[in-house]
């Protein structure tokens, strides 16, 4: 996986272009895993003996 | 605004029930939220579908839509700098504290705090390199200038441009999730109607650091 887009100038040079689009599923993996990840932390802390209740206040 | 009862309790002051609402946003607040909303949506679309193989002219709509969201982001950042008390929305060591304590937060939560940092930095990036970017496009107001930077410093602009872009389109995700879950579900309608109930509120927040109270009141952002 390339992290940066690089290019060739006429000659021969090697160019910077921009962050590489591999890294476009990455970030949304990412996201996706925050999502999952969280969906699955609420499930276990519902069935905690709490019930995942906010702190009383203070 | 002051609180607006929905169904007061006879013989109590109608402000204090748990189901009287209070405001949680001012319209000038979610009139930005939800055009800023709007506005990253299309530029990560404009931006992102041709990457995936949607082709469209999307060079006009990505960059109106930025000038949009720049006028936005320059707008929010006077007015919660100079109107508005920042440190209420600012992560402090406070918040640790709290959070490790398990005490109620004030106007925001830590979680909410930290998503408006890293997210606003984000935005903030790019719309920075964004504005120098246009010196690249064509518009009925200027001509391009490609050679305004060298090769270089434009690969630099792109890749942190490109890097906010990624960063946004994870949180902006995490955003909408955590926005529709159930249990937050008030905050949503807290940013469509501006207001919540204190019952609501008190889930999450103390009311002795955010009443919820706008007028004459210095706690109105939070302590």
């Amino acid at each position: 996986m390339e992290f940066f887009r690089i290019t060739r100038n006429a000659w021969g040079q090697e160019t910077l272009e921009g962050i590489s689009w591999d890294l476009l599923p990455v970030a949304f993996g990412l996201g996706l895993a925050i999502i999952i990840g969280h969906f699955i932390w609420r499930l276990i802390r519902k069935r905690a003996p709490d019930g995942g209740q906010p702190p009383p206040a203070s | 605004m002051s609180a607006r009862p929905v169904s007061p309790a006879p013989g109590t002051d109608p402000g204090d029930s748990p189901r009287s609402l209070i405001t949680r946003h001012a319209p000038v607040d979610r009139v930005f939220h939800w055009i800023t909303a709007l506005a990253v949506l299309l530029l990560m679309a404009s931006a992102f579908l041709p990457i995936l193989g949607l082709k469209f002219s999307w060079v006009p709509l990505h960059w109106i839509t930025g000038v949009v969201l720049t006028a936005a982001v320059l707008f929010h950042t006077i007015q919660s700098t100079f109107f508005r008390r920042l440190k209420c929305m600012l992560p402090r060591p406070r918040d640790l504290r709290d959070l490790a304590q398990k005490k109620l937060a004030a106007k925001y939560t830590l979680p909410q705090k930290l998503m408006h940092a890293v997210l606003g930095s984000a935005v903030l990036l790019a719309t920075a390199t964004g504005l120098v970017m246009l010196a690249k496009v064509d518009t009925p107001f200027w001509k391009r200038d490609p050679y305004l930077l060298d090769a270089s410093t434009w690969g630099i602009v792109y890749v942190l441009h490109g890097a906010a872009a990624l960063v946004i389109l994870t949180l902006t995700m995490a955003h909408i999730y955590f926005s529709l879950l159930p249990e937050k579900r008030a905050y949503l309608r807290a940013m469509i109607g501006g207001q919540m109930t204190r019952e609501e509120a008190a889930m999450y927040h103390d009311p002795t650091r955010w009443s919820g109270q706008r007028k004459d009141d210095p706690r109105e952002n939070g302590k």
